[in-house]
């Protein structure tokens, strides 16, 4: 508990099959350079702490699978099945600008199990009572916005300042980091996200780097008030992590076109509100 | 569940329990791999497995723990035909690993 809170990476490992049932059940951990427990066999410990930089990619903080190892003790081969965790640093959703859209999405933040982070200039703004689910709330200067917030290629940051000169200034400082947090979104309409990205251009950036950049940010939900905005921002997240397409589910699978009926591939279905 | 309120129920366990892991998972399943549920004798303390889809039989080789059986993966089969209308009709087979859980579960040295 005390290693996760101080953001080590831990593994876990079980046997969870295997042909010498003794070994099935075995709990085997490392953290840092210390590790505890026995998988049954040290030579099978070996065999999993040798795979463990290549079971999980560097830039993941949490990761879940199962292996199968073969090892030989006493001169006797073996194999097992082990399931191995990665329990890492939580990833962070840093919200820089405490406003109308930061209140929900702290919420839903901390309801996708991220450790929500809220920093304004303004202290009213950047006030502990208003993010009662954040883990910290920060009032900052937007010369060095992320002075106390040191940022992992986990994490999440999100821009929605009140102004976009504010936004501006946090996205330069992403940019510029040596291995920036892998989901950067900044709110703003097509103009001022366009705008955004001369000024970019301007000062030297790449369209490799201007490309790493989510803007605007979250899903495409037509949605207007700041819960709505929320929601498609968390929405993207979760797309981000798992892989989605982000089109409704319906259109993906289309099953009674499929399936049932002859209608032609690729027709929409229908929205309470027609596509202006 | 994740790992800080797992940590949490297992230090405050205060019956026996056994803890549920899917360690692989193939095709349509509700929930993935990584997914945990603890379960103490009366029934589910905390997290879940995939609800209808499966958990009854993991709940029932938990209680097999209980009685004196070892630590073991159990395959669950969500394939059933779906004109049964069982509850196993999401379409994916995963392997859920069972142990029994006390505090020192994942720091034993």
């Amino acid at each position: 508990m005390d290693a996760l809170e101080k953001g080590e990476r831990i593994h876990t490992a079980v046997v969870t099959d295997s042909a010498d049932p003794s070994l099935i059940g075995r709990r085997w951990w490392r953290s840092g350079r210390r590790n505890g427990g026995t998988l049954g066999s040290p030579s099978l410990d070996d065999k999993v702490a040798a795979a463990l930089p290549t079971l999980f990619p560097p830039r993941e903080s949490r990761g879940a699978l199962s292996r199968d190892f073969e090892y030989r003790e006493g001169g006797r081969a073996g194999n097992a099945r082990v399931y191995v965790e990665l329990h890492g640093p939580p990833a962070r959703m840093v919200i820089v600008g405490a406003g109308h859209v930061a209140i929900p999405l702290a919420r839903l933040g901390d309801m996708l199990g991220l450790r929500v982070e809220v920093l304004d200039d303004r202290p009213d703004f950047a006030a502990r009572e208003r993010f009662p689910e954040a883990a910290a709330v920060r009032v900052i200067d937007f010369r060095d916005p992320f002075a106390d917030t040191p940022l992992a290629p986990y994490d999440h940051v999100v821009l929605v300042t009140r102004g976009h000169s504010f936004d501006y200034e946090c996205l330069v400082r992403l940019l510029r980091m040596a291995d920036p947090p892998d989901y950067i979104g900044m709110i703003g309409s097509r103009r001022r996200v366009r705008a955004t990205h001369e000024q970019l251009l301007r000062d030297g950036f790449t369209t490799a780097e201007m490309g790493r950049v989510r803007a605007p940010v979250g899903l495409d939900l037509g949605g207007q008030t700041p819960v709505e905005i929320a929601v498609s921002v968390a929405a993207e997240i979760v797309m981000f992590h798992s892989g989605g397409s982000g089109v409704p589910l319906v259109d993906k699978e289309r099953v009674v076109e499929r399936f049932f009926s002859r209608r032609s591939p690729g027709t929409p279905t229908p929205s309470r509100r027609a596509t202006e | 569940m994740d790992e800080k309120e797992l940590l949490a129920r297992l230090a405050g366990l205060e019956e026996p329990a056994v803890l549920a892991t899917i360690v692989s998972a193939k095709g349509s399943t509700p929930r993935k791999t990584g997914a945990r549920m603890l379960v103490g004798t009366g029934g589910v303390i905390a997290g879940t497995v995939g609800g209808g889809c499966g958990e009854g039989e993991v709940i029932e080789a938990a209680h097999e723990l209980f009685r004196g059986g070892g630590p073991r993966t159990v395959r669950v089969d969500l394939t059933d035909e779906l004109t049964s209308w069982s509850p196993a009709v999401c379409g994916g087979i995963m392997d859920v690993f069972i142990e029994r859980a006390n505090p020192d579960l994942f720091t034993r040295s």
